[in-house]
């Protein structure tokens, strides 16, 4: 697997911040990079790879990281267009389908 | 500049919006918008500027808080006779630590212009204005609960071609504050994705629907002859 | 009519409930209850117009009923520092003359809808998702359906919960709670509601407004009051009934 191009350490935040801070990472990188994230084990480690692969990116591995963490490598996707609609999502096509904030 | 962790955590739930990331949320710090009118029309509007994350508002106000403009989202009673600009100031300061709001500088050069001008003749001026210094900005003509909003991206066309033939609206009404919050989405969205918004278009709201169409160039209209205006 | 003799409950005070507790202020409702059980929170500012940095840590529902009070004197604010249940959701909607849901939950959207629906009241359900709005009103004795009409079933076992689904622009929230609060007013005017029976949805980048029919559903429990408030059943995201899906992506 490709070294990653860069590591973020996200064990520290709540969510949604891991997931924000994750995206950021990811935004920073160019297609094809590899992100490694340092994310929490519970909440952060099982939603952040899902959005991430929610939004187009690819989830190359993940790992335990000592007793409460794990490292997951995420492959950066090719930018979307800014006018592109939200990523799909399988069950909820429409706003109706899903939790609001 | 990188968001630090003050502003990710602030504008955590916008960050989280696919599309708009880190750069548009720097953008929108980093932005300088003149805001023409800061009437009570104009008070959720700047509001919402102010929370999104604009780094200056500079308000473009010579007018005193009037009986009118209270009550409402943004004046208390007691401001009734001071500056506009510094009650608004006073009011939006606390909400963001993040913006700076004061009035519009001599010679400023603002990164977008929203337009709440009291006159169909100031507001042409203030867009036209903007138009010549290549600047996207969003014109609004309120006509009792609801209006019109009209988006002008760099080199659309003007809002002299977009806007209503009626003429002059009826007085605002309370519910005009959802043409207000669009307004300063339509602005935010020059500002923050501005390739979300590549043509110019007309949203109207009546009875609380909206209506979008493109706008298009009148013929014989100036905004489409001589040279295109300078990028922003 | 003057609705200085109306009183507005509104759930949550948030980012749709925020921008429709301003509204429906400045439109001259003489009382206000509020429902509101969280406390201010960093990421709040962005988008929720009633609270400023000062605010921060403090209750919702005080901060919000305070600011309220201070910049709409004449107008009568009683916060409660509570979720909408099934132990005074029923109490709360009799008290009222129209319901504004600017809550952020399934189960609290399906048991206002519902005891709307008990109580014969109306209700301007709103709701958000990143850069696209959703707005339905249910009236008493209208035509139109219920939220249950509009949703059925409950969301897929075992689905996970995503990060992304917490975005939202704050200008989208702004426009749909003053469309709530608009929508309220007239209400409490005595006129027909605009999203009575009709869906509007607007997602903002495409500046795209529709309008989706949604007629009562035949045998659907919301509309004949058979659902047990709060009860089982009751909750969670829905699958939208396949009549009234708005025809292609939000």
């Amino acid at each position: 697997m490709t070294t990653p191009a860069a590591r973020a350490d996200v064990r520290a935040y709540a969510c949604p911040i891991t997931f924000v801070k994750t995206r950021i990472a990811l935004e920073r990188l160019e297609p094809g990079e590899v992100l490694e994230v340092w994310l929490a084990a519970g909440e952060p480690a099982r939603s952040v790879p899902a959005s991430a692969a929610e939004e187009g990116h690819v989830v190359l591995g993940v790992e335990p990281l000592g007793p409460d963490a794990f490292r997951v490598y995420i492959r950066r996707a090719a930018p979307p267009a800014e006018e592109s609609a939200p990523a799909a999502r399988a069950a909820h096509p429409s706003p109706g389908g899903d939790e609001w904030p | 500049m990188a968001l630090n962790d003050a502003q990710v955590a602030r504008f955590s739930r916008q960050l989280l919006v696919p599309g708009f990331g880190e750069a548009a949320q720097e953008r929108l710090l980093a932005s300088r918008v003149r805001v023409v009118g800061a009437g009570g029309v104009a008070a959720p509007a700047l509001v919402a500027l102010v929370q999104a994350g604009v780094g200056r508002l500079w308000l473009e106000e010579p007018e005193d808080v009037t009986p009118a403009d209270v009550p409402g989202w943004l004046y208390s009673q007691s401001s009734v006779g001071t500056p506009r600009v510094e009650a608004a100031a006073a009011a939006l300061g606390p909400r963001s630590r993040h913006a700076t709001i004061g009035p519009y500088p001599v010679g400023g050069v603002p990164t977008a212009t929203l337009v709440f001008a009291p006159s169909t003749a100031q507001a042409l001026a203030a867009a036209e204005q903007a138009r010549r210094a290549g600047l996207p900005h969003v014109v609004v003509e309120a006509d009792g609960e609801g209006g019109a909003v009209v988006t002008v991206p760099p080199g659309a066309p003007c809002f002299a071609c977009a806007r209503s033939a009626a003429g002059a609206g009826r007085p605002p009404e309370p519910a005009v504050a959802a043409l207000s919050a669009l307004a300063a989405q339509e602005l935010l969205l020059l500002v923050a994705t501005p390739g979300t918004v590549r043509e110019g278009r007309r949203i109207d709201l009546v009875r609380g629907v909206t209506t979008t169409r493109p706008t298009a160039r009148l013929p014989g209209c100036s905004c489409g002859e001589g040279q295109p205006p300078a990028s922003p | 009519m003057s609705l200085s003799a109306k009183t507005a409950l509104v759930v949550g005070a948030g980012g749709l409930g925020g921008p429709a507790l301003l509204t429906l202020a400045q439109g001259g409702v003489g009382r206000i209850v509020l429902v509101e059980d969280d406390a201010v929170d960093t990421s709040n500012l962005a988008r929720q117009p009633l609270f400023d940095e000062r605010d921060v840590g403090a209750r919702k529902a005080g901060a919000a009923a305070a600011r309220l009070r201070a910049l709409f004197p004449g107008t009568a604010v009683e916060a409660r520092d509570e979720r909408l249940g099934p132990e005074n959701a029923l109490e709360l909607a009799r008290a009222a003359d129209v319901l504004v849901d600017g809550s952020d939950n399934f189960a609290t959207k399906f048991l206002a809808s519902d005891v709307a629906v008990r109580a014969r009241k109306p209700l301007v359900h709103g709701g958000v998702l990143r850069t696209t709005l959703q707005i339905l009103t249910v009236a008493p004795a209208g035509l139109g359906g219920c939220l249950r009409c509009l949703f059925e079933a409950p969301p897929p076992e075992g689905a996970v919960p995503s990060c992304t689904q917490a975005g939202v622009l704050g200008t989208t929230a702004a426009f749909a709670g003053a469309l709530m609060g608009a929508e309220a007013l007239r209400l409490l005017a005595g006129e027909r509601g605009a999203y009575e029976g009709r869906l509007f949805t607007f997602e903002g980048r495409a500046a795209r407004g529709r309008l989706v029919l949604v007629r009562k559903r035949q045998g659907c429990p919301g509309c004949a009051g058979t659902v047990p408030l709060g009860g089982v059943g009751s909750a969670a995201a829905p699958r939208e009934v396949a009549t009234s899906r708005p025809g292609g992506p939000a």
